[in-house]
Parts: structure tokens; C-alpha cells; sequence
């Protein structure tokens, strides 16, 4: 297992384990101080009874002079206590280690109470007290280093077996990550053993509660790629099926021309060709939008004057129902706003329009009117076309169809667009006879949100 | 050869008659399957070239009419769809061969000429009549192995004899399939005129003149 601070289970271990060092540290420092302390008392408590027990003592023998005790060494921590009876300012008494002048250090005004001074350079614990009657000063001390071994010594016997604990408490921290992890591993070795290619939805057993929704997720996304790998191979093979015509005939045009000793025929085979390949070309923008609103882009929501839209796209087409000396109407001079993209409006706008425009006779007409209502917008274009037969009306939308005897060149996708359009914008298409010129009608409604 | 064109493809449709024609085919082009079958019953084709992607009813709708018409007419499936169930679908609902787009003018004429060999009979690609040999691919003629040069006219005359070697061929038939419904009419002794032309550049054996009903290919000479 990985221990680098980056990994989730040297995250997991080095914090664990840095919180509890951290914790032991901080209990052991608390442990220090309070021991120390209470330490201190109680060795002070101990000095100031061995200052009342000499005191009260020698309250009633105090005739020698300087006599220097022996204290027998009673106890492992004794040999670092010393202690001096002072009698009428005569040093009575004294233990073998204590020195002659009066322990107060630099401070000849310590007569009670307790005083750390600094004796010989060592560092000493006095208590003096004196006695009630007669002049008795008694000073017991003891060296400040005998305390700190005695703090030493207790605090090692309480936190030595800590200190052991602590590798084997780290060893079972990295077990038990390494452990709690096991999940997230066989995920990771569930999704490496994988294919690439294959989309099918990820089981791992026992997955932890917190892990769910993970793996709910990445399912989610594979269904999502297989989704969208689907449409695009739908796509290349529909390109590739629709291509197939043109192309040929494309390349038959072209060695028609390349064979043929007429001149007209050369040029209308070398015509043919040119127009060949601009409805190849036609054909593959239709395609590739259509694939691009399969792959299911939701429609930008920017507002779009609609009135704008139309009249741009009528405005270019109208040159093309000139040359049919067709008539074109355009009223859409209110403003229509709605919620979408632009660029797809104008081209739903243009594959209907020009649908008219193609189906209509010479000399024919198309209306396109945009009429802004309460709860909604309606865009009405009319030609006065053939129109078409129910059961035609029917099958528009379907992929390729195309309507019959029309000799019309389209590629059939135009409807497909147009409806896909509409329901990425959340409209309707409605088509029918036209009522006022006879032929085809079609009619778009945008919802408009209260 | 008289050929019969089903294609929906305006540019496509256009390519293959011109480019057919310019092989020196008779040719017939109709944009969807009904026109199709009524031009059928009308004119003798040798060889109908059917789009499966027909306006209206499927190509595939109009093969098996025909075949269960028992129209046994060759027919070669020329379409954009090539899973391998088309294919075998295509087939065994009675065409002749099944080609997918884009194919070469050249290689359409002659998977034709082999069906149409095929239909007639015949199992070598160079048709030989005593010391006549004709080779449809090359559109060479010879006689006793000299070359011949004929006109288109002459040749497709000369191919229809040849196909149907047992048989005698009235003049309407011939002019029938000599000539298709694009271009003007034929003289009406049109076909005297070429038959003429052929005995003369050929020999005057190879046309058989059978009075009052029409013609047939001679008998077979020694090629000596």
C-alpha cells in the first residue's frame, strides 16, 4: 500500500495517525505538568513536616553546638534532603549534607515559608520555619534535581507503555485503511480490467453506502457514451448510405463527359457534376446538424427575436422564388421573442421556407406569417404547392422519405431537422392544407412561459 | 441491347443512360416503379437495371411482382443498401445480381452483358456463328477472321440476331429494339437499310430473309 501523503490511504493514515500522536503528545505534556505540580506539593508538604518534626524536636535539646547529624539513609530518595537547626543564630544541627551557612541563599530575610535558592550554583527547595518560643530556625531543603529525577521516573513508568503502543497502533491504523479502502480498490481494479469498449453497467459487491452514488454515476455515464456512441455510428452510416447515390452519380456524370464527343452533352454531363456535388455537400451539413441536435445538445437558452430570424432567412431565399417568378409574402414585422438558439431557428426557418419555395410551381406563391398570440407565438407558412396526400403527411419526419413525382432533389433529412428543432425549443409542428393558397401549410408554436 | 432503367435519382438516373448509351445501349429511363412496369409490357428489354430506394412502391416490391408475374427478364439490383441481409434478400427474391453504389459505368455494362449472355444461353463472352465472331464487350466483329467494322446501328442489329439465333425477328421487333423512346423516329425502312449494310460488309448469308414474317440469322458457315 502507498504511503504517500497524496493516495487516500496515506490521507487516511497520516492523519489518523498524526491525531493521535498529536493527542498523545498533548496528553503527556498535560500529564507532565500536573504531575510536576503535584509533585511539588507534595515534596513540599514532606519538607514542611520535616520542619515541624525538627522544630518541635529540638525545642528541648538544644545545648551543643554545631552538631552535624548522620542521618541514616532511610529511603532511595533521602541522601539529596538536608536540613539545619539554628539556635539562638548558632547552627545547632545540621544533616552530614547540609552546608554550614544558612541555606537562604542570597536572601538573609528568609526565616519562614518556602524559598527556591540557588546554593553553590545548585538549585535548592528550602522550607524555613521557626520555632514558637526560644530562638529556633530550622531550614529543610532539597535539591531541585532529586525532584525532577522522581518526575522522570514517574511519568517514564506511566508513558513508557505509550510509547510501545504507538508503532503497533500505527501498524494497525495502515491495517485497518488499507482494510476500509478495499472497496474503492476493487473499483479501481473492476474498471481497469475493463475493455475500453465496454459500456456495460459496473457491479461491485458490497459496495459501502458512500460509494453508491459514485457508481450510480459512472453507470449513468456509460449509459450515456453508448447513447451517444449509438447515434454517431447511426449517424455514419446513415451518411454513408445517403452519400452512396449522389457519389455515383457524381462519378457516372463525370465519365459520361469524359466519353462524350458532343459538346452540349459534355457540358450538361459536366453541369450535372457540378450540381452533383453541391447536393453532396447539401447533403452532408444536413446530416451533421441532424446528428448534432441527435447528440441531444439542449437548446441555449439566449432570447432570439423570432420576427428578426425570419425575415433574415426569407430575405435570402426570396432571390431563388424570383427565378420560379414565384410570389413571397412575409409578415413578420411584430416582435417575437422566444427562448433558444438562433442559429437553429433560422435553420428550421429555412428548411421550411425553402420547401415551399421548391414545391411551389412557377408562378406560385408562399406566404410566411409570424403572429404573436397570449400563450404563444405562431410562425404560418403557405405555398401553394401540390401539397400532399394524408397518408404522406403521415410518414413526414421519417428519416429519409421524400414525397414522390415531385422531381424535386431533396434529401428527405429536412424534415427530420425541422421536427428535431422544435422539440429541443419545447414546439409544435403542425402540417396540413393550406386554406388560403391550396397547398401544403405548415405551423410552428412556440409556447411562450406565462 | 434494350435496357430498362428504374431510378429515382434524377443526376444518378441521368449518368446512367447517357454513360449506357454511350456504350451503345438502348435505353429507357423511368424514375419510379409503375411507369417502370407499364413501360415492361410495352417494349422487349433485355435487361432491366431496378433502385431499390423507389418513391411510392419499394424496388424490391416490384421484383417480386414481376417474378411472380413469371417475368423472367433479367434484373440487376443497383442500390445504396448493402447489409449482407439486403443482399440476400435481394437475390433470392429473384434478381440476377446485386450491385451496391457507387459502381463504374464499365463494370455495370458488363455484369449485364454477362446476365444477358447468360439468359441467352450462351457461356463464352465471344459469341461465334460458323466463321462469325462477335465480342460484345470489345463490340468487334469478324469474319473469317477479319475484322468488320460496323456502325452502332449495324451492331446492336447484328447482337439481336445473334441472341436469338433460332428465331425469326419481325421487323417491328427489331425496330423495337433498336431504337428506345428518347429519340426521333425511325425511317421506316430503317431496318432494311441495315440489314442491307450488313450482308454487304459481312456476306449475304448472314441475315435470313423470311418473307412476309421477318428475319433470322443465317446458318453457320464453314470458318474456313
Amino acid at each position: 500500500m502507498t504511503l504517500s501523503p497524496r493516495s487516500l490511504q496515506g490521507r487516511l493514515l497520516w492523519l489518523s495517525l498524526g491525531l493521535v500522536v498529536g493527542v498523545w503528545l498533548a496528553t503527556a505534556a498535560w500529564t507532565w505538568f500536573d504531575v510536576r505540580h503535584e509533585l511539588d506539593e507534595l515534596l513540599d508538604g514532606h519538607l514542611a513536616q520535616a520542619a515541624a518534626l525538627l522544630v518541635v524536636q529540638q525545642a528541648g535539646e538544644l545545648e551543643e553546638e554545631d552538631h552535624a547529624v548522620d542521618a541514616p539513609t532511610l529511603h532511595r530518595y533521602a541522601p539529596k534532603v538536608a536540613f539545619q537547626v539554628f539556635h539562638e543564630g548558632q547552627l545547632a544541627l545540621r544533616s552530614a549534607n547540609a552546608p554550614v551557612d544558612p541555606m537562604v541563599g542570597s536572601d538573609a530575610t528568609f526565616l519562614t515559608g518556602f524559598r527556591t535558592v540557588q546554593i553553590d550554583s545548585v538549585d535548592w527547595r528550602v522550607f524555613a520555619a521557626r520555632g514558637a518560643d526560644r530562638d529556633v530556625q530550622v531550614y529543610v531543603g532539597e535539591q531541585l534535581s532529586s525532584r525532577a529525577a522522581i518526575l522522570w521516573a514517574v511519568l517514564r513508568s506511566m508513558l513508557w507503555p505509550m510509547v510501545i503502543a504507538l508503532p503497533l497502533l500505527a501498524l494497525a491504523l495502515a491495517w485497518s485503511v488499507h482494510r476500509g479502502v478495499a472497496p474503492l480498490r476493487r473499483l479501481g481494479l473492476v474498471l481497469s480490467s475493463r475493455q475500453p469498449q465496454v459500456l456495460v453497467p459496473v457491479v461491485v459487491d458490497d459496495a459501502p453506502p458512500e460509494m453508491l452514488p459514485m457508481i450510480d454515476a459512472l453507470n449513468g455515464l456509460f449509459v450515456r457514451i453508448g447513447e451517444l456512441m449509438e447515434s454517431e455510428r447511426r449517424f455514419t452510416a446513415d451518411a454513408a448510405h445517403e452519400l452512396r447515390t449522389p457519389i455515383s452519380a457524381i462519378r457516372m456524370q463525370a465519365q459520361v463527359a469524359q466519353g462524350e464527343a458532343d459538346e452540349a452533352l459534355r457540358r450538361h454531363a459536366l453541369a450535372a457534376t457540378i450540381e452533383g456535388c453541391d447536393r453532396a455537400t447539401r447533403l452532408v451539413e444536413q446530416l451533421l446538424t441532424l446528428s448534432r441536435l441527435e447528440a441531444g445538445a439542449a437548446a441555449a437558452g439566449q432570447p432570439i427575436d423570432l420576427g428578426a430570424v425570419i425575415r433574415s432567412v426569407a430575405s435570402d431565399l426570396a432571390p431563388q422564388a424570383i427565378q420560379k417568378q414565384q410570389t413571397i409574402e412575409v409578415d413578420a414585422d411584430e416582435p417575437a421573442r422566444v427562448r433558444g438558439d438562433a442559429l437553429l431557428m433560422a435553420v428550421l426557418a429555412r428548411n421550411l421556407i425553402d420547401n415551399a419555395i421548391r414545391y411551389s410551381p412557377a408562378r406560385g406563391t408562399v406566404q410566411v406569417t409570424l403572429a404573436s398570440h397570449r400563450d404563444r407565438i405562431r410562425l404560418t407558412i403557405d405555398d401553394s404547392g401540390p401539397g400532399m396526400s394524408d397518408a404522406d403527411l403521415a410518414r413526414l419526419g421519417e428519416r429519409f422519405f421524400r414525397v414522390i413525382g415531385s422531381g424535386q432533389g431533396g434529401s428527405g433529412l429536412g424534415w427530420s431537422i425541422v421536427r428535431r428543432i422544435a422539440a429541443v425549443h419545447r414546439a409544435t409542428v403542425e402540417v396540413g392544407r393550406s386554406t388560403s393558397l391550396g397547398g401544403l401549410c405548415v405551423t410552428v408554436d412556440w409556447p411562450l412561459d406565462a | 441491347m434494350r435496357l430498362l432503367i428504374v431510378e429515382d435519382d434524377p443526376s444518378l438516373g441521368d449518368a446512367l443512360t447517357t454513360g449506357l448509351r454511350q456504350l451503345g445501349y438502348v435505353v429507357d429511363w423511368f424514375r419510379d416503379g409503375a411507369k417502370a412496369d407499364a413501360a415492361l409490357s410495352d417494349a422487349p428489354y433485355d435487361a432491366v437495371v431496378l433502385d431499390l430506394g423507389l418513391p411510392g412502391a419499394d424496388g424490391m416490391v416490384w421484383l417480386a411482382r414481376w417474378r411472380a408475374r413469371e417475368l423472367s427478364l433479367p434484373v440487376l439490383v443497383l442500390t445504396a443498401r448493402d447489409r449482407v441481409e439486403d443482399r440476400i434478400a435481394g437475390l433470392d427474391a429473384g434478381a440476377d445480381d446485386y450491385l451496391v453504389k457507387p459502381i463504374t459505368i464499365d463494370e455495370l455494362a458488363a455484369r449485364l452483358r454477362a446476365m444477358v449472355r447468360r439468359s441467352a444461353g450462351r457461356s463464352q463472352a465471344v459469341w461465334t456463328h460458323g466463321a462469325l465472331e462477335y465480342d460484345p464487350a470489345a463490340k468487334i466483329v469478324r469474319w473469317k477472321g477479319a475484322r468488320v467494322e460496323l456502325t452502332g446501328f449495324e451492331l446492336a442489329l447484328l447482337e439481336t440476331l445473334l441472341k436469338h439465333p433460332e428465331r425469326v425477328l419481325s421487323k417491328a421487333l427489331l425496330q423495337e429494339k433498336l431504337y428506345d423512346w428518347s429519340g426521333t423516329e425511325p425511317e421506316s425502312n430503317a431496318i432494311e437499310v441495315h440489314i442491307h449494310h450488313l450482308r454487304r460488309k459481312i456476306d449475304p448469308s448472314i441475315v435470313r430473309t423470311v418473307r412476309g414474317v421477318g428475319y433470322s440469322l443465317g446458318a453457320e458457315t464453314a470458318p474456313t
